[in-house]
């Protein structure tokens, strides 16, 4: 199964380096085995540029797919490409691409903030002299900079986290995966990971591709979203239309609770429904605008107050559990 | 996210779009970084200038023999110094090197043990392979720092002992009883560097903290030692008494790790060895209550048939151990 996912929002098309015609990352009937345990079944998908969700179950195979993307394992068959390179044998220089943000603590002993992430640049090919300037820049943009001269290991989670963004972004990829970009973060820190993500994203044109299983997280930051479970693709679309309901009702919120309301759109040949006090949902064959005149035109009739009127949208949540069959 | 009280002027954070080098040979860079973090240790440097005590010893007693001591009694033929013309000078560089191998083995859990151990415990492995570093750069990079560590504390002190024989015993046949000893000594030191380098990061890479790896490598290197030096007492014992020391007990003597590198370093600088000082020989046995023959009571030059494939296994040993436990991911059944 190959879905390929609508267009990345404006935003992202402006800042993007990569052609918005090619996929960043395309995978092909992709199967990785653990022993005889399948973490990815057949894997078929396209991302493109902008900001992307992996989202799945624990061991539905998003850390496993950032895997083999970084070659660090060996599918057992399938093909790929990362921003144009075959998964296959250019896998270094796909490395050298993209920056990865693990899931699990992780530093080099023995250096400071400055030390390990100017290393990290000088891995990536970076010039030394180049590498250390650009880890004070970057640094500074995750909010370490005053912490730069002190020790890794005395750093708190927060702090960790944010030096692990610094380290896969120093050398300017052009993809970033980040797995599980907010655990272990308290709120205020999680909401800092979320402005610095989208900002990446959306000001800095870094492509970000974020595994996560927090649905809010994935909302608030990506344009499009790949749901996987059982190691297959199950779902993948912009969130935009992900969370769209087909007919394009909408959520009309009344002053009060209206009986009369509900009737009345009924006489018009409106499928409506009530969400609970106050709130129902409309739909009705025709234009967007019509609709809306229809619902005027019934609260004027029984004496409604209309206080809102929307397109009714789900919640990434109910695409979720939609997705995964739950 | 950019703080307005930083130091830097320039606080905007761009793309980088600078030089990237071709993602091949990062072991250079791991090799550097291994160095760099090693001579940041105080520790490293103090038994560094500790292992170089039996060349410290030798200088100054070369020195006193040479300019006090050598003013007193009869002069050797020539006018010579009688201390001095006994002297085997490549012998003198095989003691240091023996004198210095436990300290050496410190030098090594010091930069080695805890290389790969600390870095499993700190899930380093997703920083370095995340990037265009291969696994073959992994090891090797990590290798070659602690090889290139232990290679030059190995050799500093031979060559500053060297350059001052070199400068003054000329007369005494330093440079002509010896011309290669130069390169003989790098090539001793080097190969000091690979066991120590090898086995330390092999056993470093089973492990996932530094200590427990250092506590291992000091185990099987005084496990060893114990084992050689119950073979030198055997040796020793059967030189004194009524039957000549068996050849087996002369070849088990090297089969430790300080072994390993002295019976290299004998085979590289070709001597069998010699007493410490001149004057400095074995007692009087019961064969006949003669003078105890010095080529029984020396353990010589071990038979390279077997002393140069075992080195060369246990250094491809501690490179594989490391390379089969080295992977990026845990691969679960």
């Amino acid at each position: 199964m190959t879905n390929s996912l609508l267009k990345p929002s404006d935003s992202a098309l402006h800042t993007s380096n990569i052609v918005s015609t090619v996929p960043l990352v395309s995978i092909r009937n992709l199967t990785v085995r653990y022993g005889s345990f399948v973490a990815l079944n057949n894997f078929s998908c396209d991302i493109e540029a902008g900001c992307t969700g992996l989202l799945g179950p624990n061991g539905a195979g998003k850390t496993t797919l950032i895997k083999t993307i970084l070659g660090f394992i060996q599918p057992e068959s399938g093909e790929g490409d990362i921003l144009g390179l075959n998964l296959k044998d250019r896998s270094r220089e796909i490395r050298q691409r993209v920056g990865l943000m693990p899931e699990q603590d992780c530093h080099i002993p023995g250096l400071t903030a400055v030390g390990f992430v100017a290393y990290a640049g000088e891995l990536a090919g970076m010039p030394a002299d180049q590498a250390l300037r650009r880890a004070h820049e970057v640094l500074e943009y995750s909010g370490l900079g005053e912490a730069r001269y002190r020790n890794v290991e005395t750093f708190s989670t927060g702090m960790k986290q944010r030096i692990k963004l610094a380290q896969a972004m120093i050398h300017g990829p052009k993809l970033l995966l980040l797995d599980e970009p907010t655990n272990g973060l308290d709120p205020k820190g999680r909401e800092e990971m979320l402005e610095l993500i989208a900002d990446i994203s959306k000001n800095k044109g870094v492509n970000v591709l974020i595994s996560s299983h927090l649905l809010p997280d994935i909302e608030k930051v990506c344009d499009q979203v790949v749901v996987v479970m059982k190691g297959q693709l199950v779902k993948a679309g912009t969130v935009k239309s992900l969370r769209s309901i087909d007919g394009e009702p909408l959520d009309v919120d009344l002053r009060e609770e209206s009986p009369l309301f509900l009737a009345k759109m009924k006489d018009f040949g409106a499928k409506a429904i009530s969400l609970g006090y106050s709130s129902y949902r409309v739909q009705m064959d025709g234009t967007r605008e019509e609709t809306m005149f229809k619902i005027m035109q019934a609260a004027q009739e029984t004496n409604a107050q209309v206080r809102g009127i929307k397109l009714a949208q789900r919640s990434l949540e109910e695409v979720f559990l939609t997705a995964v069959g739950q | 996210m950019s703080q307005s009280s930083s130091p830097i002027a320039d606080l905007s954070y761009r793309h980088y779009d600078g030089p990237l080098n071709a993602p091949v040979a990062r072991w250079w860079s791991i090799a550097k970084m291994t160095i760099q973090v090693a001579i940041k240790k105080k520790a490293f440097w103090g038994w560094s200038i500790v292992s170089s005590w039996w060349y410290l010893i030798l200088l100054a007693v070369f020195w006193f023999m040479d300019n006090v001591a050598g003013t007193f009694g009869a002069p050797a033929e020539g006018g010579k110094n009688p201390f001095l013309s006994q002297i085997i000078w490549k012998d003198q560089f095989v003691h240091g090197f023996s004198y210095s191998q436990m300290i050496l083995m410190v030098v090594a859990l010091l930069v080695g043990a805890g290389s790969i151990a600390n870095d499993n415990r700190s899930n380093a492995l997703l920083v370095y392979l995340s990037k265009p570093a291969s696994r073959f750069d992994y090891i090797f990079g990590k290798w070659l720092g602690v090889f290139l560590l232990i290679s030059g504390v190995a050799i500093t002190p031979m060559m500053i002992f060297y350059l001052y024989g070199y400068m003054s015993f000329q007369d005494y046949g330093f440079w002509s009883s010896a011309p290669w000893l130069f390169l003989k000594l790098i090539l001793v030191a080097l190969c000091s560097g690979a066991v120590h380098a090898s086995l330390s990061l092999g056993i470093s890479s089973l492990f996932n903290q530094g200590r427990i790896a250092g506590a291992t490598y000091a185990g099987l290197y005084f496990l060893t030692y114990i084992f050689t030096g119950i073979m030198g007492g055997f040796n020793a014992i059967q030189s004194f008494g009524s039957d000549k020391p068996p050849t087996i007990i002369k070849q088990l003597f090297y089969c430790s790790v300080d072994g390993l590198q002295i019976g290299m370093a004998k085979l590289i600088i070709g001597t069998n060895g010699s007493p410490v000082f001149p004057g400095m020989t074995p007692g009087r046995g019961r064969r006949g209550g003669n003078q105890v023959d010095m080529s029984e009571f020396i353990i010589g030059i071990p038979h390279w048939q077997w002393i140069v494939p075992v080195t060369i296994s246990v250094v491809a040993a501690g490179f594989l151990i490391a390379w089969s436990r080295v992977k990026a991911v845990e691969v679960v059944g």
